[in-house]
């Protein structure tokens, strides 16, 4: 996965850094005109395009946001990510501020949930959560999803003080 | 056809060509009634019967059969379009009708196309309202390109969204068409819309990459012509209310599929006056100027008559 692309903001007439539920209205309304027998796009175009724009939509989706998107009428086939050989947690959590992904993974694993399992629980793409908890800058989604995800994270794995969690976090990969 | 009416000039009078692929889905109503509401707001307007095929705006407006027509005309019986502006029972409306056009122009020529463009622009009113015929001929495409702006008219059905599309595709690889004089480009249009490259052009977008990889200087005339192709589109008839969206989500297909902006001009609703007022052969905005139809007329003939709003669209 990489950050959002210009085109897929557009792609769902969204402005960039729109939240969630923006992109989640956005993804609705999106596959709502390439639906099967949809009125607005009556014609327009044949089957192969219209698959190929409703995995187009899905995928400047999962960009934006980082989710998968929920199930359509027809769901896409989940590549799973390869899961990380996981290692058993020491007993120390490491350093939130100077570590915030690693403590995320320590969490996690102190629960005994694989990224698959806590993927269910919070709707966050189990790929990204490994990204997340290995900060791997570069295929992070926008700040505002950032955020988001790891208030969700830090909630479901009931850590303390979520929101300071989230900032040490956006301070470390240095996004704004 | 070269003769195009100069989109910003600030001279001579706006021209606004109201198509839409299907007959009967009210074109001739709405022009009509936007061209008397514009004549009564203080404007003079002249209303221009294209259908070059089944003229009848005149029996709209409680006109007889004029007189003069467009055939005139074409045929040089008259020097000027102007001659052929019949006046209306509307104080500043004219009509140029197109009455018995039908054997002598229902097919002009190259040059009689552009002469008669270039009149239109020459007529000495505020607005000229084309009202097109059916289908997408490549006069009716022509006219439509030419305006200041082209306006579709829709109503909630598969078969007329359906014809709308095919309209609008027809109309702007016309424009790309005309936009790129390199052979090799009209060729590459020309199969796209032949549907024999599939495989590699998908969509129109697409073909816009695949001309820019190969020759970047076209594909960015290429860029221009799409650019400023923006027509817009009313949607009439409608009944309920999710089918009021319809313009704006057609706006959003032909915004992911051509890389263009339609604009949503209107949404008019099913009026059982406006049949009424039709078989009175009176406007429906003079006889019914209360009806819900009339007074989404109002809403679009404003729009059209401010004037900075839809220079820079």
């Amino acid at each position: 996965m990489s950050r959002a692309r210009h085109e897929d903001w557009a792609l769902l007439e969204l402005e960039p850094g729109a939240d969630l539920a923006a992109a989640n209205r956005a993804l609705r309304y999106r596959r709502s005109l390439y639906h099967t027998g949809a009125l607005a796009t009556y014609n327009l175009l044949d089957d192969d395009e219209r698959l190929r724009m409703l995995e187009r939509i899905d995928e400047a989706y999962r960009r934006i946001t980082g989710c998968e998107p929920p199930p359509d009428r027809a769901p896409q086939p989940v590549n799973a990510p390869p899961e990380p050989a996981d290692t058993a947690p020491s007993d120390s959590p490491p350093d939130p501020a100077v570590e915030p992904g690693a403590f995320l993974r320590h969490h996690r694993l102190a629960r005994g949930l694989t990224l698959e399992q806590l993927s269910t629980e919070t709707k966050i793409r189990a790929r990204l959560i490994a990204q997340l908890e290995s900060e791997d800058v570069a295929a992070l989604p926008a700040a505002v999803f950032v955020r988001g995800h790891v208030l969700q994270l830090a909630r479901v794995l009931d850590i303390p003080d979520a929101n300071q969690l989230s900032a040490r976090y956006l301070a470390k990969v240095k996004l704004d | 056809m070269i003769v195009e009416l100069e989109p910003n000039a600030e001279e001579g009078p706006r021209v606004w060509a109201i198509g839409g692929g299907k007959g009967g889905v009210g074109k001739s109503v709405i022009a009509a009634n936007v061209a008397v509401t514009m004549a009564r707001s203080g404007n003079r307007v002249a209303l221009v019967d294209a259908d070059l095929g089944g003229a009848n705006l005149h029996t709209l407006i409680g006109l007889a059969t004029p007189k003069r027509n467009l055939s005139d005309f074409i045929s040089r019986r008259v020097a000027s379009l102007a001659e052929v502006m019949n006046p209306t029972p509307v104080d500043n409306l004219w009509l140029v009708s197109g009455a018995k056009a039908l054997l002598e122009t229902a097919n002009p020529s190259f040059g009689q196309k552009g002469k008669l463009l270039r009149h239109v622009g020459a007529l000495e009113v505020d607005h000229v309202i084309l009202d097109l015929g059916a289908g997408t001929s490549l006069n009716v495409l022509d006219f439509f390109l030419a305006a200041r702006r082209g306006i579709l008219v829709v109503v909630p059905e598969a078969t007329s969204i359906e014809n709308a599309y095919f309209f609008i595709k027809a109309a702007y690889f016309r424009k790309l068409k005309r936009a790129q004089p390199r052979q090799q480009v009209k060729a590459a249009i020309e199969e796209v819309m032949a549907g024999e490259s599939r495989r590699t052009v998908r969509t129109p977008r697409d073909l816009m990459a695949r001309v820019m990889a190969v020759d970047a200087e076209a594909g960015a005339a290429l860029m221009e012509a799409a650019s400023t192709f923006s027509p817009s589109i009313i949607i009439n008839r409608v009944e309920r209310s999710e089918q009021a969206r319809l313009g704006d989500e057609m706006g959003s297909a032909c915004r992911d599929y051509f890389g263009i902006h339609l604009r949503c001009l209107g949404v008019f609703p099913n009026d059982a006056l406006v049949k009424r007022s039709v078989e009175e052969r009176r406007p429906t905005v003079e006889l019914f100027p209360q009806s819900p139809f009339s007074g989404a007329i109002r809403v679009v003939a404003e729009k059209l008559m401010q004037r900075p709003a839809l220079v820079n669209p």
